[in-house]
């Protein structure tokens, strides 16, 4: 009973507190999260770009095709595990574990709450962009050493890609941190830092000298989505001209590391985003809708939205044809439906909904930009390779580095205000 | 570039308005998938499908009188009908009828070609088999027509 | 040449000077297999970097012989080879066939037929377009068009099975007219269609024309100028594309074209841009011919006086129609039995397809997938 006693009397984060049992659980905690994470996302992706092309995308394996993330896991992990006769086989084995491992260390600052997080670097927002840089070292070893064409071209690509795009997102970030000095005077790193700081200054950075803020928050999030090779920056795997890119001749299990990290570090980017610039894990609206029973309110909006998602899967259990062959799926969908309406109850409770909200909003606000993933995905067609350096050197490069002198000046002649207020008085 | 274009490309309206086309279409009502085999196309009235016999609705006998005029038309030549002449009619009557539908193309010459209506493209699409020889159908077959597909689970 | 020989061939470096580190070209072989030739397509790119330094077009893994398959067959029974060559504009070659043997013959169809025929072609027209359409801006990245095109595409397919009884290889008309008439609300349900089409065409405007980053991957790839058009034989919406008024339904009417009023969209700098705007255009000047020959469809007999066994007079004949792709060419050399002594196609895909190591040469990797997605072919056409 110790353990959860001080566990639930501290209000630090576990690494702070130099707790190591919590912080072995934590990480267990992040990385299951995670792993469920991504296949929740498999098959939102499958779904919402479905519904985007008119398709209705998986619907056979279990209801609305829920169990189709695991059925595709599991084929992948019992399929055979190829590695081409002319491949540099260590590399080709250590490759895709390089690339998970880096985008699971992300996790580890990551602040889902206070004291939702393994730890609270001093550096960590400086830690998740080098540690997320990391992990092109992975695919270029795995595009070279799969020694094949297309798998080289790919890596060659996303090398170059993946560079350059860091620095918008760096200067992005920079605008961001120097904004956590408005008040202080010293400016933090620390990820829980930012968000604290956010809270203090009663607004999230993206709306703090508006636009920008935003404009530093757009720049960022066109720039994660080339960091994570996604769509429309989908380049070094993009698979109408270099078949699969540098996971060409990847297959099994090796495969689905792959597309582990992709999403793994799809989300670490988003909660970058999140933590800068829309304020972690503060509740919406704290000034307009502020007070004791706002508070309230709003804590009770996670417990609320787990019961919308049951309602949503008993409708549909209710709605689901009446054949015999789809008997199973519909109890199937309305035993989730009471999971999920359960897990709500749960979250109303007064000791638990305080202690949950956090990590809900955060991770609210970081599927917006899933879904904004997904979106982008389904509309744009993919840029060329010299297009998007053009892009990424000519118009976020420039425009991120007016955002940052400006936002130093406009912080500057805050305080410079004040200076000359304090003179006149 | 004018004004317009400029504002137009700085508030990025060319990406947002194909982004507002696919969120648009999310709707259920767009979707168009159709689940075969739970939802079933309706075939037209025209369809060339499996190839069948007609046979007389009331006697029971073959409207088949065995000329030939489908062999001839057959551009894969796929079709073998033999013969005999009723000797008490002097009228020829068709004794055996095979049909390899593993290179039918389903172009509807037969149909077209045959005089008494006898041999006709089904709304029948479901064809698949296990073996090439159960493709050979025989005048047994082909008078019976294709039996619809029942799926099971 | 030799396989071997043809790679050695690419490389700068005599074979005996090279050492582990030169720097000698990558030749990358893109297809038979690969998500965007459109088939079985095989380019091999000799590649700097990104750079296509050349191509070389291996072609021929669909090859079935089709224009031999139309000389050991009667002229009705090879109607429905011609279908398989471009399958998915299959009711065009049908039309091309059938106005060449025709003409052979001397027959003319009857004018409700040849509205008939009309209606369908420019039908198949725009599904062909719907492929194109899908397929190139899925090669370019963009996978969402190619659902949506698919829905309409579908909507035709209907109509075809509906009027004839197949969906993608029709064998709809014959020698001498149409086998079959309209089915009861043919006009009707055709005229829905354009009404729709209409607005869906917006809809794929709306989600690629203006978009930046759709035409900074068409904008300036693959250019071609009119005159290298017209000197590498390429025809439909590649050389209007370039900027040349060339469309068969104009200079040279068949089937009744003359009776309607349409325009030639051309593009001015004969990039992919240009020819994707050209070939959207095309689909509204589509919709406009079918609305007029649905008002003008007359009654009347659907087929001329064509003897039952075909045989035509000894002689040869070229019938050339504007098929979705380009020029799509019949020869038939008769010589008075009842199976061509000559059968020769000429296919638009075919001869667009040359003009690939023209438009591809200094580009990237990335224009090789768009210049193809452009060049709209179809390999059942170019392989016969």
């Amino acid at each position: 009973m110790e353990p959860l006693t001080r566990y639930l009397s501290s209000n630090v984060t576990p690494g702070e507190a130099g707790d190591m049992l919590w912080i072995t659980i934590y990480i267990l905690i992040v990385f299951a999260g995670v792993s469920v994470a991504v296949i929740c996302m498999n098959w939102l992706e499958r779904k919402i770009l479905a519904h985007m092309q008119i398709r209705l995308g998986p619907m056979r394996v279990g209801p609305h095709g829920l169990l189709q993330p695991i059925a595709d896991a599991v084929k992948l992990l019992i399929k055979e595990d190829v590695i081409p006769a002319k491949a540099d086989k260590l590399m080709f084995w250590f490759a895709p574990l390089i690339v998970v491992m880096t985008a699971f260390t992300l996790f580890l600052v990551v602040p889902f709450g206070r004291t939702h997080a393994v730890t609270d670097m001093n550096i960590g927002i400086l830690f998740m962009l080098g540690a997320s840089s990391l992990s092109v070292l992975g695919v270029i070893i795995g595009g070279w050493s799969s020694n094949s064409h297309y798998p080289l071209l790919g890596a060659l690509r996303s090398s170059a890609q993946m560079v350059s795009y860091e620095i918008a997102m760096g200067l992005a970030i920079v605008a961001a941190v120097l904004m956590t000095s408005l008040q202080t005077g010293t400016g933090t790193l620390s990820m829980i830092g930012i968000v604290e700081s956010q809270a203090a200054q009663q607004t999230w950075f993206a709306f703090q000298f508006f636009p920008l803020g935003f404009i530093a928050l757009v720049i960022f999030s066109i720039a994660m989505v080339a960091e994570t090779n996604r769509a429309p920056f989908d380049l070094p795997e993009a698979e109408s001209e270099l078949v699969a890119g540098f996971m060409t001749e990847y297959s099994g299990i090796r495969w689905s590391l792959f597309f582990l990290a992709e999403y793994a570090s799809m989300m670490a980017v988003s909660s970058i985003a999140v933590t800068l610039w829309l304020g972690g894990w503060l509740r919406p609206f704290p000034n307009a809708l502020g007070g004791h029973a706002w508070d309230v309110a709003f804590s009770l909006v996670p417990g609320i939205a787990f019961l919308g998602l049951a309602a949503m899967c008993l409708l549909g259990a209710i709605r689901m044809p009446k054949v015999g062959a789809l008997r199973v799926q519909t109890v199937g969908l309305a035993g989730f439906g009471v999971v999920l309406g359960l897990v709500g109850l749960v979250m109303l409770l007064p000791g638990v909904r305080e202690r949950v909200q956090d990590i809900f909003w955060f991770v609210a606000k970081a599927s917006i930009f899933m879904y904004l993933y997904i979106w982008y995905r389904g509309t744009f067609p993919r840029y060329r390779f010299d297009q998007l350096m053009k892009v990424g050197w000519k118009v976020l490069l420039p425009i991120a580095l007016a955002v940052l002198i400006l936002t130093a000046l406009v912080g500057v002649r805050q305080e410079l205000y004040a200076v000359f207020a304090g003179v006149i008085r | 570039m004018t004004l317009g274009a400029v504002l137009r490309k700085i508030f990025m309206v060319d990406i947002l308005t194909g982004m507002s086309v696919t969120f648009r279409h999310q709707k259920q009502a767009d979707v168009i998938t159709e689940q075969y085999p739970l939802e079933r196309p309706v075939i037209a009235e025209r369809y060339r499908g499996q190839p069948r016999l007609a046979v007389d609705p009331e006697t029971g006998e073959t409207l088949c009188n065995g000329c030939g005029m489908c062999v001839t038309a057959c551009p894969e030549k796929l079709i073998t009908v033999t013969s005999e002449r009723d000797p008490e009619t002097k009228k020829k009557k068709m004794t055996t009828y095979t049909l390899d539908l593993s290179r039918c193309m389903f172009c509807g010459l037969c149909q077209e070609a045959c005089p008494t209506d006898c041999i006709e493209l089904t709304q029948d699409y479901e064809m698949a088999l296990y073996s090439r020889e159960g493709m050979v159908l025989s005048r047994e077959q082909l008078e019976q027509g294709p039996k619809p597909t029942v799926y099971v689970r | 040449m030799s396989e071997s020989n043809f790679y050695e061939s690419l490389s700068d470096i005599e074979p005996g000077q090279r050492t582990y580190l030169d720097s000698n070209e990558l030749v990358l072989n893109m297809g038979p297999q690969h998500p965007s030739t459109h088939g079985v397509l095989r380019v091999i790119l000799k590649l700097d970097g990104e750079k296509v330094l050349g191509t070389d077009c291996v072609i021929g893994y669909l090859h079935r012989g089709v224009e031999k398959i139309g000389e050991n067959r009667t002229y009705a029974q090879f109607n429905p080879y011609v279908d398989r060559m471009d399958y998915v504009a299959a009711v065009s070659n049908g039309l091309g066939y059938c106005l060449a043997v025709e003409k052979l013959l001397g027959v003319e169809a009857p004018k409700r037929a040849q509205y008939l025929r009309v209606i369908l072609t420019e039908l198949n027209r725009i599904s062909s377009h719907h492929v194109w359409l899908g397929t190139h801006a899925l090669d370019i990245g963009a996978i969402t068009p190619l659902f949506y095109v698919f829905r309409e595409r579908e909507e035709i397919l209907k109509i075809f099975e509906k009027y004839c009884g197949a969906r993608l290889t029709t064998h709809a008309f014959r020698i001498g007219g149409c086998q079959y008439d309209a089915y009861e609300g043919f006009e009707k349900e055709v005229l829905k269609f354009c009404a729709e089409q209409a607005k869906k065409i917006d809809e794929y405007e709306e989600l690629l024309t203006t978009n930046r980053i759709w035409v900074d991957r068409t904008k300036d790839v693959g250019v071609l100028s009119a005159e290298e058009c017209i000197a590498l034989g390429a025809t439909g919406p590649i050389i209007r594309g370039s900027g040349v008024r060339w469309d068969l339904r104009k200079a040279q009417p068949y089937s009744s074209y003359e009776d309607f009023d349409f325009e030639i969209p051309i593009g001015l700098n004969g990039d992919t841009y240009d020819r994707y705007v050209v070939r959207i255009q095309e689909m509204r000047q589509s919709l406009r011919i079918v609305e007029q020959a649905v008002a003008g469809l007359m009654e009347g007999p659907i087929m001329a006086k064509v003897p039952k066994i075909i045989k035509p007079p000894a002689g040869e004949v070229y019938v050339s129609i504007e098929a979705p792709k380009g020029e799509l060419g019949y020869f038939i050399v008769s010589d008075g039995t009842t199976q061509p002594y000559r059968m020769r196609v000429r296919p638009p895909s075919f001869v667009n397809l040359q003009s690939l190591d023209q438009m591809v040469r200094g580009r990237l990797v990335a224009d090789v997938v768009a210049i193809i997605g452009t060049l709209d072919i179809v390999l059942g056409e170019v392989d016969r």
